[in-house]
């Protein structure tokens, strides 16, 4: 469970990018965060596993207060529960499809193993399995860097699942894929979320991908939480409220009638 | 404070703002108007400033090294002479040259080895997109600027002091040498690349050493290897005089041959250094065609 208490994150350069955000996310749950660039969508994901830290308030991920205390060893004991997925894939370029998957391992290997590559047969058989939950699986020796952005995604979703993570935090991970594309990776996410009961909390760009994947939906505007309610609840108004604007076409990834909201 | 801090905040200012004076003030400020209004001034430039001051260096160092042309002309017969002599090699002494030689390699081999062992570690250190604290940063990269200010030669005449003339203090003299140029290369290469599967991996709850090699060298590794490759080519050359110093290798035979005006033998020493320099040029630049 993820519990923000009142949270607050000012950066060091005294831009307040949260502000007394109170949220209760439930083992298992698919949550979308929308809001406009700038809100705060970033941020509110990165303090979760403490790539940033809090400035006010309490937050609490699994039982363990996410603090000034939390560092070092226990740190990346604590992160190895978050996967995470980002926009660019952040993939190896270099190297095996397979290798990316293992590099998630390496938080549990000595330094001399990963300056190797040596990878042990339960953990190679591991990574296999998650390509293989997310459909990629011949591609498990091909380069990383000759896939397209969509199966790129894929690999980058495989990783974090190679991790065995309770929570999987994606920071606008279709943004950058064409609709079609985007469509099956967000469809890997929800096959995921489901049958691994893996929490997913996913900014989204585009609001229509956020409906369409989400069960609840969390809207941010100004650093401030002014929605968070079931995906279905969500109409034209309340957007204009989070958006501060109308919905352009700019926010959505579909604009034939078919899918549109 | 250390020393570059202080250049930073005392001296670098003031020469600052003398360059400018010097260019800026001297020579109206060149402005373009757009179709819209708006002014752009384009600074100056102060290209001819420092082709001015690299002018005047260049005389003063003429002057201070007494490079005298007449002398070069009146001794070039002396030149000759020995270029003479050096047409009749005595080839039996091929034999004596043999073990040095492979000292020499050897010398360069190990020390390239070392070298770039030693120099990954400290460009992951030294990176600073990699190594966020000042502190570290400032220290590893003083640390290595002191390293390359000594030359190679200096080196091997300390250490052949320090551990006794011969083929170790050579070594470690190639080792210094190529550590303190390669973490320079490899941290400013490191400074390029894109970090995303860094922070990706760190991200997964690896410690940062871990997160580097799974994630940077692969990136990293062609130019690396390709870098230490051609430290090894150009160390070859350098080991080849350590000898003089004391440092072993066929240094020695080139000092002692030429004390001995033996320049029969120094022509066979060149040709065989020829040789050997030639093949591992080739060898390294078709090793590093096929790893780019
Ligand atoms: N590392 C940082 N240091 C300082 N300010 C930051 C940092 N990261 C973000 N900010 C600022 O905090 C605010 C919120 O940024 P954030 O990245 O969370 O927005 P976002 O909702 O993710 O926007 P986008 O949709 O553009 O990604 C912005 O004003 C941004 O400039
Ligand atoms: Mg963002």
């Amino acid at each position: 469970m993820i519990k923000f208490e009142k949270v607050g994150k000012i950066y060091p350069n005294g831009v307040e990018a949260l502000k007394n955000v109170s949220l209760e996310v439930k083992q298992g749950e698919f949550v979308a965060i929308i809001g406009l660039s700038g809100a705060g969508k970033s941020t509110l994901i990165k303090l979760i596993n403490k790539m940033h830290g809090v400035t006010s308030g309490t937050l609490t991920v699994n039982d363990i207060k996410v603090d000034k205390e939390l560092k070092g060893k226990r740190l990346r004991s604590f992160r190895r529960q978050i996967g995470m997925v980002f926009q660019s894939f952040n993939l190896i370029g270099r190297t095996s499809v397979i290798r990316n998957v293992l590099a998630a391992r390496v938080a549990e290997m000595s330094f001399i193993q990963s300056l190797f590559g040596i990878y042990s047969k339960a953990d190679k058989i591991k990574a296999l399995e998650a390509l293989d939950k997310v459909g990629i699986l011949e591609k498990a020796y091909s380069r990383a860097e000759q896939l397209s952005g969509g199966q790129q995604q894929r690999v980058a979703l495989a990783r974090t699942i190679a991790q065995d993570p309770s929570i999987i935090l994606a920071d606008e991970p279709v943004a950058s894929l064409d609709p079609i594309t985007a469509n099956q990776v967000m469809k890997d996410f929800a096959r995921v979320n489901k049958d691994l009961n893996i929490t997913v909390i996913a900014n989204m760009h585009h609001v229509d991908m956020a409906l369409k994947y989400a069960k609840r939906v969390v809207g941010i505007r100004d650093g401030e939480v002014i929605y968070d309610g079931p995906a279905k609840n969500v109409n034209e108004n309340l957007l204009k409220e989070i958006y501060g604007r109308d919905i352009t076409d700019e926010d959505i990834m579909f604009k034939d009638d078919e899918h549109q909201i | 404070m250390n020393i570059k801090s202080k250049f930073k905040e005392h001296y670098w200012p003031s020469f600052k703002k003398l360059v400018n004076k010097l260019t800026v003030q001297t020579k109206p400020v060149r402005t373009h108007t757009l179709s819209n209004g708006i002014v752009v001034i384009e600074p100056f430039s102060k290209t001819p400033l420092i082709l001015f001051i690299l002018l005047i260096l260049s005389v003063i160092a003429w002057e201070a090294t007494n490079v005298n042309l007449t002398y070069l002309f009146t001794r070039f017969g002396n030149f000759f002479d020995i270029l003479r002599r050096m047409t009749s090699p005595r080839w039996a002494y091929w034999r004596n040259v043999i073990q040095p030689m492979l000292d020499t390699i050897q010398m360069s081999f190990l020390g390239s080895l070392i070298g770039a062992l030693l120099a990954l570690p400290v460009a992951f250190l030294s990176a600073n997109n990699i190594t966020k604290n000042r502190v570290v940063l400032g220290t590893t990269r003083f640390i290595l600027s002191l390293v390359r200010t000594l030359p190679v030669l200096v080196y091997a005449a300390i250490l052949a002091l320090a551990f006794g003339f011969g083929v170790f203090a050579g070594t470690v003299a190639i080792a210094f040498f190529t550590f303190g140029i390669l973490s320079k290369m490899m941290y400013e290469n490191i400074e390029t690349i894109d970090l995303g599967a860094y922070t990706a991996i760190e991200a997964t709850g690896s410690n940062k050493p871990k997160a580097f090699v799974t994630a940077v060298f692969p990136q990293i590794m062609p130019s690396y290897l390709s870098y230490s490759l051609y430290s090894f080519e150009i160390n070859i050359r350098y080991a080849a005089i350590l000898g003089y110093v004391g440092a072993g290798g066929i240094g020695l035979l080139f000092d002692d041959r030429m004390a001995w005006r033996r320049y029969e033998d120094v022509a066979v020493l060149i040709v065989m250094l020829f040789i050997v320099v030639f093949t591992i040029e080739n060898l390294s630049r078709y090793l590093r065609k096929r790893l780019s």
